[in-house]
């Protein structure tokens, strides 16, 4: 049918009337403004909020906040602009730990069990106290052990100085312990602190190991750096990081090249880029000189073709990598940690990666490692491994009765090899002071709960520090939530019960004491002339740092090794054919934040598992071994120990490895972390590091099998594997030189 | 003494403000500290293991990760996905209570107390955006004491997405002007913590703020731009030196 002149005209006026009728019927903006809710509960609140500066220690990071608080409450962590190591950002750790303060299986007040493997008991604080008093006057101070997780600053202090004047000892714990670290510093570059890393301001980042974006020492501070490492204003070019790790870390999807070697083998990829470097004259020619004692076939042994098989790369991969490393137009870094030191050659390994920085000039220099004044430096750090053994055995053998622990959840964090709760049912006491009921403090006969950080007072000097002398000033931001008291505050209590008065009256005293030395000193961030307008000023702030207090000059390098220290590696390859490479989680650590939901529901970055264990497998490896993704496996050590876990069948898994998060498997420690996955430390054989004790816990082979169970993965990503589509992906990658056409 | 200006009209707010995020790719680490950030700032329910199992897990802000290659070459790539507050929004036409519409300063907004739970909005936006409340979110007792209180705690039925956190706009822009607001004074949770600044907030009526400048990056593009939803939000592109 044919349309007629009328026909359109009509069609075409009608719809033109229609057109501007409708557009005239819609609803004008104004109305929709006018009847939204504009009064949104903003405007609504009632109160006003204020902002606290303190501190937080965040694993081995340190991190300045500023807590926001309305009523009484604190509702919100943000990073503290002023201070040096984080400057305005925050770990998802530090936002969790709201959720501690508020947590609804927080310990409420002292208890104590009734009679042994009886229930608790709810006890008044002047009870609780004088219960702690007569147990330790009672006791024999050398059969008393005080155990807690890693302390710094002021508490560091007062439980030192407890420990010493009541005659106990102390003994501090952490799964995952720096020793290995600490003591290769100390051997390559004479420091008895960590040195901090100008990532910002380096152009080649080779790290070893050492997941610095991810979990490793400070990884916030370290992420400070990264982003102008890559993007800065000031940059000429954009940084080049290489990462060699035998596992797909944060980190290493982060590099621009991933190198997989041979786990144990991170201190011979390092001195044979050393040689390389020396023989070629590529390097410093004093510091070749030193590290090699003058003799020019002191390296020899290490040279690319003689050490190439065992590390697993070519020999031309390792020469280019030195090439690249010493050819660097500006500053070359070398970082190393993580599981490059996790092993029983750990020191040899972790002194040979911070060598390469002599030879390339990057030692106290801007962009590459800085030291750090050991001034004011006052930490409890985690004892080896081997320490914690000795320990047990005088559990065992009656040599210590009593055990007082803080935040040493040695129960979950010591393998199940080392029969921990058969050590400690040998007490005869164990006092806990830890806010949470995990698996240590469940086995208490008296609890005296701490405070969480927010309530508390302190100071913090840094693990790590921003290459100047820096103290931070940890203030309680609300008041105490449950009935707690700060556990500085009941050893100064207990100390003056006991006849070894302290010489604070409270926390709050000693710090105001170090504030005290700070503010004689006249100079740094804050100064003041009266020592309250100092002490206001520096709380404001959230500590005290001085720019001009550094550590000038270069130590004189040593000489290197001639021979390499091989790993041991435990389990026979034949038999356990996988190599078990463990990693701390993402958010919960090495176990210490699993009780925190926040810090449990955030997915792993890799992965996006959450809430469980997994173990991480290549999908070649998957399908010889005839496993599936959530198939549930046992993945069995030499030493026979066994866990289960659903499998994540992960493209960038090696092959001959299987990767496992620390952290889950606990039995107790609230609901939100009991009965969750497994415990990947018991299956580790108790290797250590030779020269600190260390636990080697990247030095263990292990066999898998499979079940017939099979679970639901808790993951955000969805059932299929998601990939990039080509002509259409969801990230662009700007490749430099290449045509780019796909600008908006 | 900072004096108080007259509260602007509507019609002056529009062109004051246009509020806009970039997000540098080649910053990003995958560290979630945005995730986090949004989930206290905007009291987003507590994500237990079963949301995740049944994939209706909350994040107004969430980590995407994609695979390119085979091992041993392989890159694993992150990408923070939010609400884009897209100019041609697929979101707001089908809403049927202008529950969702976009405001003067370049935001999409959720009404919640409109909104009747169509779910229409959520099926209709391709960048899986919104979450719906299929249940009542709960907290335990305690830690609702964590919870913001210039953030409505939504209820069973509705609809709800990332606000660009205008809470913190509405608070610092309360009775002022542009030029009262310094460039970066204030930011979204998100921006706030994202420990590498991969993440920038910012005016885009005002030239010399930083997400203007950016936007005439080389690295510049916006996600699944062939959509046609003019995106808010832009990207700057990952890098990719491997090998050299």
């Amino acid at each position: 049918m044919g349309l007629t002149r009328r026909q359109f005209l009509k069609w075409a006026g009608v719809t033109g009337v229609g057109a501007v009728v409708f557009n005239g019927c819609r609803v004008p903006d104004h109305e929709i403004q006018v009847q939204s809710p504009v009064e949104l509960p903003e405007d609504l609140v009632t109160g006003r909020d204020n902002y606290y500066a303190t501190v937080a220690q965040v694993g081995s990071g340190s991190e300045g906040l500023l807590v926001r608080v309305m009523e009484g409450r604190a509702k919100k962590v943000e990073g503290n602009p002023d201070y040096p190591l984080n400057t305005g950002k925050h770990h998802i750790r530090s936002e969790a730990m709201l959720q501690a303060t508020y947590h609804p299986d927080r310990i409420k007040s002292p208890m104590v069990r009734i009679a042994k493997g009886g229930p608790f008991r709810a006890i008044g604080w002047p009870d609780a106290l004088e219960r702690l008093t007569k147990i330790l006057g009672d006791a024999d101070p050398a059969n008393v052990l005080l155990a807690t997780g890693p302390v710094r600053g002021k508490l560091a202090d007062v439980t030192k100085l407890f420990a010493k004047d009541y005659g106990a000892q102390a003994l501090g714990f952490d799964p995952i312990d720096q020793h290995v670290l600490r003591t290769a510093i100390k051997n390559i570059y004479d420091q008895d602190v960590l040195p901090d890393f100008d990532i910002a301001h380096a152009d080649f980042i080779m790290s070893f190991g050492a997941d610095f974006l991810g979990t490793w020492i400070d990884p916030t501070h370290y992420m400070r750096g990264y982003g102008e490492f890559r993007q800065g204003e000031d940059r000429a070019e954009r940084g080049h990081l290489v990462h060699v790790d035998s596992r797909f870390s944060v980190t290493a999807a982060a590099a621009d090249e991933w190198k997989y070697v041979n786990p144990g083998t991170e201190g011979l990829l390092a001195l044979s880029m050393a040689h390389t470097i020396v023989t070629e004259k590529l390097g410093d020619a004093g510091a070749a000189r030193a590290l090699t004692g003058g003799a020019d076939n002191h390296l020899s042994s290490f040279s690319a073709d003689k050490v190439a098989s065992q590390i697993g790369m070519s020999a031309d991969a390792i020469t280019n990598l030195a090439h690249k490393f010493a050819g660097t137009r500006g500053r070359a870094l070398a970082i190393g940690g993580g599981s490059a030191g996790a092993h029983t050659n750990g020191v040899f390994n972790l002194t040979a990666i911070y060598a390469l920085n002599y030879l390339v000039g990057s030692v106290n220099v801007p962009g590459g490692v800085i030291f750090n004044p050991a001034g004011d430096q006052s930490q409890i750090t985690g004892a080896p491994i081997r320490d914690w053994k000795a320990a047990l055995d005088a559990m065992r053998s009656g040599d210590i009765k009593v055990l007082l622990v803080r935040d040493a959840n040695v129960v979950h964090g010591l393998s199940k090899q080392l029969k921990v709760t058969e050590a400690l049912d040998k007490l005869d006491t164990i006092v806990s002071f830890s806010s949470f009921l995990d698996e240590t403090t469940a086995r208490a006969d008296l609890i005296l709960p701490g405070h969480t950080p927010f309530e508390e007072w302190g100071t913090d000097t840094p693990d790590v520090g921003p290459g100047y002398r820096t103290v931070a000033f940890q203030q309680p931001v609300i008041n105490r939530f449950r009935d707690t008291m700060a556990f500085g505050d009941v050893l100064i209590r207990t100390a003056s019960e006991l006849g070894h008065a302290m010489p604070w009256e409270s926390m709050r005293d000693a710090v105001r004491a170090a504030a005290r030395d700070l503010h004689s000193t006249n100079r740094g961030s804050v100064t003041q002339p009266t020592f309250e307008e100092f002490w206001k000023r520096s709380l404001e702030r959230g500590g005290w740092w001085d720019q001009g207090d550094t550590v000038s000059g270069t130590p004189t390098p040593p000489v290197l090794p001639r021979a390499a220290v091989k790993a041991q590696i435990a389990g026979d390859a034949k038999v356990f054919p996988l190599h078990l490479v463990p990693f701390e989680g993402h958010a919960i650590g090495t176990g210490q934040y699993a009780h925190l939901p926040w810090a449990q529901a955030v997915p792993d970055p890799i992965t996006t598992v959450v809430w469980t264990t997994w173990v991480e497998l290549n999908p070649k490896t998957a399908e010889s071994l005839n496993v599936k993704q959530d198939d549930v496996v046992t993945l069995e050590s030499a030493t026979g120990d066994f866990i289960s876990v659903p499998v994540y069948v992960n493209p960038a898994t090696p092959p001959d490895v299987a990767s496992v998060p620390i952290g889950q498997g606990h039995e107790q420690f609230t609901t939100y972390a009991a009965g969750r996955g497994s415990n990947v430390l018991d299956i580790l054989a108790q290797a250590e590091d030779s020269d600190t004790g260390s636990l080697a816990w990247a030095s263990t082979r292990v066999r898998l099998t499979k079940t017939n169970v099979r679970v639901g993965l808790p993951k955000l990503e969805g059932i299929e594997e998601p990939r990039q589509l080509p002509g259409e992906p969801v990230i662009v990658v700007f490749r430099p030189g290449e045509e780019d056409d796909s600008h908006s | 003494m900072a004096t108080q200006t007259k509260p602007q009209s509507a019609t002056d707010r529009s062109t004051a403000f246009k509020w806009s995020m970039v997000i540098d790719l080649d910053r990003c680490t995958g560290c979630e500290a945005c995730v986090v950030a949004c989930q206290s700032e905007n009291n987003v329910p507590i994500n237990e293991e079963s949301a995740f199992i049944e994939g209706r897990a909350f994040e107004w802000i969430r980590l995407e990760r994609y695979w390119e290659g085979e091992w041993p070459d392989i890159k694993a790539r992150f990408i923070p996905v939010l609400c884009q507050h897209c100019e041609n929004a697929p979101c707001e036409p089908v809403c049927p209570v202008y529950a969702t519409y976009h405001n003067n300063e370049g935001l999409n907004v959720q009404v919640y107390n409109r909104c009747v739970g169509t779910r229409y909005c959520g099926a209709n936006c391709p960048y899986h955006a919104r979450q719906f409340n299929f249940w009542e979110p709960v907290w335990p007792e305690d830690l609702r004491h964590q919870l913001n209180p210039d953030v409505t705690v939504r209820t069973r039925g509705v609809m709800e997405k990332c606000s660009m956190c205008i809470q913190r706009i509405r608070r610092a822009t309360r009775s002022k002007t542009p030029s009262d607001i310094p460039d970066g004074a204030f930011n979204p949770a998100c921006v706030q913590a994202c420990p590498t600044s991969a993440m920038t907030f910012g005016n885009l009526n005002n030239p010399e703020s930083k997400v203007s400048k950016l936007q005439n990056d080389e690295r510049r593009y916006h996600m699944f731009e062939h959509l046609g939803t003019a995106p808010t939000t832009l990207y700057l592109k990952q890098v990719d030196t491997h090998g050299a």
